[in-house]
């Protein structure tokens, strides 16, 4: 039955970042359709309530205080994952996140900054994903789902950290991908528009201007990401790998003319 | 969204869907798969003299959900038939939530000996008819204020192979038509995505029909292995449910981790 190709029934999920926001809905669906949980994020408070909100579906929630632009704690995240529950099934590689501050004049930017910016959102990724590799290769499963962005693919004025990172995402997920395909690891990327997380960023929301910008003329609610990456992270999607899947209202398929700006008919 | 839990958002009961082309594999396991979900379906073909096939694909969604599906044999490159088609899904089924066009015509052969004919046969079976498909099926969402339209294309859409370059063409038009037309109909309730196909391992496909064009593109393939045409399903269910509800113009590639590699 193609639905219960869904479930994460028994699964080990690790997710990045789940101490606020989308890490956190990503956790609760996760656990909602299944899985136990490992919480990962900066916060110790913060993850304590990621932990809360999985363990009222009645799921495991390990939570593991992890700077994961800390290699050395990015493997203590991993090892500490399997000593709780003997395997790792899923990671999503949530953490991350732009810098406004950081998107500046070239020549403003520094080569700490610059580092900063690519360890934030790519290094990250990287060790993440070398710290539980060998665990999925020895299960002979898994699935890495790393959170690029539509900068990803795409160009952002000024906007050289994040952009140069997620697009290393996106090349570091097809990577992975073909070289663990025949140990039946699927490696994709979420290409996510843009999510205002519960509008708790006044000024952001300001700029997003209510989607306005976007094809389908709103943005994005957390609650539309969660079944993309139950999607991504279930048997539903194992013919799938190297993959990124935007969510974003149709923004990536346009960019040619602005939203809203038609070519007038010439028939 | 679906409120409760969250898997219930990819369950497609109460959804009235119609696919077209259900006599191939592909088309077929698509019918399944959203009848697997849990949709009241219209099963239409692409090539007249196909309700042998059809009723095959009929009997596999009884037993998939008990249902008696509508089996409809037409010629997809005419247009009439397509209308009648799309309204006939409305008054059988209720109403048109989901689309599945899985319209294709596979066609190899040198570049230099392709004739007018060739041109207009191959854009018509891999591309026209996708269009008016489109136009149809979307002419009752768009009235509807709502539906979500799947194009069946191939990984061919976005890489080159030699002796398939009026195919090529075609299966690239019907992966820019989905963005376009997702675009165009973003703000009227329409969502249009597209599903790539891998090499297929199905007796239909070339991968199958020579053996050693198969054999050589296994060991190609990242995983070693071809597509079966139900391996579409959770992609074409994620895309078809309203667990997808902010991906439009968007394409799924089904390959095995083919186009990640050089």
């Amino acid at each position: 039955m193609i639905l219960d190709s869904l479930k994460l029934d028994g699964k080990i999920a690790l997710i990045t970042g789940a101490g606020r926001g989308l890490g956190r809905a990503m956790a609760v669906t996760f656990a909602e359709a299944g899985a136990d949980i490992v919480a990962a994020s900066r916060t110790q408070a913060q993850l304590e309530q990621t932990a809360a909100e999985v363990k009222q579906t009645g799921r495991k929630c390990l939570i593991v205080p992890t700077d994961v632009t800390n290699s050395e704690q990015v493997n203590a995240m991993a090892a500490a994952a399997i000593k709780e529950f003997g395997r790792l099934d899923i990671l999503v590689n949530n953490a991350g996140g732009g810098d406004d501050s950081a998107a500046r004049p070239i020549e403003q930017i520094t080569d700490a900054e610059w580092r900063r910016g690519l360890d934030t959102n790519l290094s990250s990724q990287f060790y993440a994903c070398r710290a539980v590799l060998p665990q999925m290769v020895k299960q002979q499963r898994g699935k890495i789902i790393n959170l690029s962005s539509g900068y990803g693919l795409r160009g952002g004025k000024h906007n050289y950290m994040y952009v140069c990172a997620k697009g290393g995402v996106i090349q570091l997920t097809r990577t992975l991908a073909l070289t663990y395909a025949q140990h039946n690891i699927q490696a994709n990327c979420i290409v996510p528009g843009i999510f205002p997380h519960g509008g708790e960023n006044e000024q952001m929301m300001k700029f997003f201007k209510g989607g306005k910008f976007i094809p389908v003329g709103r943005l994005g609610e957390d609650a539309e990401l969660g079944p993309l990456a139950i999607f991504l992270a279930a048997d539903a999607s194992n013919h799938i790998t190297g993959e990124f899947i935007a969510i974003d209202g149709g923004g990536l398929a346009g960019g040619i003319s602005p939203t809203g700006v038609v070519p007038p008919s010439s028939h | 969204m679906a409120s409760g839990n969250v898997l219930d958002g990819f369950s497609l009961e109460g959804k009235c869907a119609l696919v077209i082309g259900a006599e191939s594999a592909v088309g077929g396991a698509a019918a399944v798969a959203l009848a697997e979900a849990g949709a009241k379906l219209l099963v239409a073909s692409q090539e007249p003299g196909t309700d042998k096939a059809l009723k095959e694909v009929a009997k596999a969604i009884q037993a998939a959900n008990g249902n008696k599906t509508t089996t409809r044999t037409q010629n997809a490159a005419i247009r009439a038939e397509l209308s009648a088609t799309a309204d006939l899904a409305v008054n059988e089924l209720g109403g048109l939530h989901i689309l599945v066009n899985a319209l294709d015509v596979p066609a190899f052969g040198p570049a230099e000996e392709a004739d007018d004919t060739s041109f207009e046969r191959i854009i018509e079976n891999n591309l026209k008819t996708v269009w008016m498909a489109c136009q149809e099926g979307g002419r009752v969402m768009l009235k509807q204020g709502s539906g979500s339209i799947v194009n069946i294309t191939s990984v061919l859409a976005e890489r080159g192979v030699p002796n398939a370059v009026l195919y090529c063409a075609a299966k690239a038009g019907v992966l820019n038509l989905t963005r376009a037309l997702a675009l165009e109909w973003a703000r009227r309730g329409i969502r249009v995505n597209a599903l790539e196909a891998g090499w297929l391992d199905d007796e239909s496909s070339v991968a199958a029909k020579d053996a050693e064009f198969g054999k050589t593109l296994l060991k190609y393939l990242p995983d070693n292995k071809l597509i079966k045409p139900e391996e579409l399903g959770g992609a074409l269910i994620y895309l078809v449910s309203s667990a997808s509800s902010f991906v439009t113009g968007e394409s799924i590639a089904v390959d095995g981790g083919l186009r990640a590699r050089v």
